[in-house]
């Protein structure tokens, strides 16, 4: 079942391309982390999914309804964090919440039932009757995350979610985004990889409005991902990183300093063909080898691969 | 409208909470008092002033201190109305709170309309209050006075108010600033202003209220009921416009 889908969504602010022609499937039940650099289109995105915003071409479904202004059945079915979440200042946490239940159509008695256990999920109980005038930045992001999960939806749109957060309400926070895609969607837009490696199932990685990559972490860096081999001897290794220079199934050797001896890294252009010829290779050198290790790359590295164009393998 | 009474609940419970039903209804009850007060003692006044030249002034009459307050509505009363309306929408705009409100199942339509109405409780309690006051003042200070033609200028100037706030609040929906939305709504009710001065269109549109409100105070003059009509069709297609236009702009 599908969570989220779009064919052909484009956004244009005049002649500037914000997005184009986004066709996204993001199944029920999993956490999408949706990666870019600043001004990539991630946050256009979120407000066109959220109808926020009107797209020049295409069409969305969200939670199976089309995504417009006016369809307030979409809106019951979802949950929306902005970047920076905002509120009346004048409310109590819990009546902010109580105000949200009301608008989602909740009685006085199951709106006041919902804030309470929304409060104790974010972890404000103690500040529920506190003015949200007074709350700290931390504060404010786990509100935001109750607000949305008042109606108990099944997407949640979440816009940068831990970027203002220092490290102990980061952890807070993707704390309860795991605990959450048990019972919904959750679409994440993030630059921060580490919370995507910690929390996502699947990534999209857009780049000037384009999606450049969609799909599991694992199978991104499977697909990404060229392995590469690190080394190291207790020799001058010179002449093994010639002989690797010589062959195709390597690709930039090179010595990277280390405290002690350098290490030589080496990146696969065929992992199965180096698994397998490497170490004939480096017998051959006549080194005495003290540490071999095929090293997979972490998300960054895809990242900075896809963001740079580079193909893949 | 879906939404509208919740939203409203919440506006008024706003008026209140900010303390900008109490500034709103001070600022107006405060000038209403100003207008029989002063006039009752402008010798005294004048006399503490230092002023020695003889000026002859004439005995203070009740309808002169209700010309004076309706002098006042016409000015400080629209300037309020356009300050309180013109952060209405843009505000929550630009400080993000729309774009939570507006993620929930309620109609653009009832997030205006609320605000409007919530607005306009505050400006129709205010000018209760600064009525009653004005009247009470200047039966006791000045003499006794007719309560209908004085109510009517209350009621007229209330409908033109309400005008003034659901046309700022196009504005308020158009511009992120507030300062946008007031200055553009004081230009065209300026411009509206030297409008009624012109014969014929002049009587059909708005800024005649007042006039009119004047004219059953002074017991001369035509009605304008061509103006009334208009003016409360204005108010609905303001609010209609209104979030008409916020459903174009990206929240």
């Amino acid at each position: 079942m599908t969570a989220i889908k779009t064919q052909d969504l484009t956004k244009y602010y005049g002649k500037v391309k914000a997005l184009h022609e986004l066709n996204l499937e993001i199944p029920k039940n999993v956490v999408f982390g949706f990666l870019g650099p600043n001004g990539a289109g991630k946050s256009t995105t979120i407000k066109l999914l959220t109808a926020f915003a009107r797209p020049t071409s295409g069409t969305a479904f969200v939670a199976g309804e089309p995504v417009a202004s006016d369809n307030l059945a979409l809106r019951a079915k979802i949950g929306f964090i902005p970047d920076v979440p905002a509120f009346y200042d004048w409310m109590t946490g819990m009546e902010f919440l109580n105000f949200v239940g009301d608008l989602h159509g909740l009685t006085t008695r199951e709106a006041r039932h919902r804030s309470e256990e929304m409060l104790d999920l974010a972890e404000l109980k103690q500040a529920g009757n506190r003015r949200i005038g007074g709350y700290s930045r931390g504060m404010r992001q786990r509100l935001g995350i109750a607000q949305a999960l008042m109606n108990h939806p099944e997407v949640i749109f979440m816009d940068e979610p831990t970027s203002a957060l220092d490290p102990i309400g980061r952890r807070e926070v993707l704390g309860l985004i795991s605990r959450l895609k048990q019972d919904a969607t959750i679409f994440m837009s993030t630059h921060i990889l580490s919370d995507v490696e910690r929390v996502c199932d699947m990534v999209g990685i857009i780049n000037k409005g384009m999606l450049t990559a969609v799909s599991s972490v694992s199978e991104l860096q499977n697909k990404y991902a060229r392995s590469v081999f690190e080394m190291e001897f207790l020799e001058d290794s010179d002449g093994l990183i010639e002989a690797m220079s010589r062959v195709d199934w390597l690709s930039k050797p090179e010595f990277v300093p280390d405290h002690g001896h350098p290490i030589v890294r080496v990146a696969a252009n065929d992992v199965g063909l180096a698994k397998k010829e490497l170490p004939h290779l480096i017998y051959q050198s006549g080194l005495t080898l003290t540490r071999y290790e095929m090293v997979m790359p972490n998300l960054e590295d895809i990242f900075v691969n896809v963001i740079n164009g580079r193909d893949a393998k | 409208m879906k939404g509208l009474a919740r939203l409203l609940k919440k506006e008024l419970k706003e008026q209140f909470r900010t303390n900008r039903l109490f500034i709103v209804g001070g600022v107006f009850t405060v000038f209403a008092l100003l207008v029989p007060l002063s006039l009752y003692f402008m010798p005294e006044i004048l006399q503490l002033s230092g002023e020695t030249a003889q000026i002859e002034l004439p005995p203070p009459t009740s309808l002169g201190a209700f010309n004076d307050y309706a002098g006042f509505i016409a000015q400080f009363g629209i300037l309020i109305a356009v300050m309180i309306a013109m952060g209405a929408i843009a505000n929550e705009r630009k400080n993000g709170t729309a774009l939570v409100t507006l993620s929930k199942p309620i109609k653009y339509g009832a997030f205006i309309s609320a605000k409007f109405l919530a607005l306009s409780t505050t400006v129709l309690v205010s000018m209760a209050i600064a009525a009653a006051s004005c009247y009470g003042y200047t039966v006791w200070l000045i003499g006794e006075a007719a309560i209908m033609p004085y109510i009517w200028l209350n009621l007229l100037a209330a409908v033109f108010l309400m005008f003034c706030m659901a046309m700022t609040m196009v504005f308020s929906s158009v511009f992120k600033s507030s300062l946008a939305a007031g200055g553009m709504a004081m230009g065209v009710i300026i411009g509206l202003g030297i409008l009624s001065s012109l014969p014929v269109i002049g009587n059909y549109l708005p800024s005649k209220m007042l006039g009119w409100g004047i004219n059953l105070l002074n017991g001369t003059g035509e009605n304008y009921w061509w103006a009334l009509g208009v003016t409360v069709v204005g108010i609905f297609f303001c609010l209609y416009f209104s979030q008409r236009i916020l459903k174009t702009k990206e929240i």
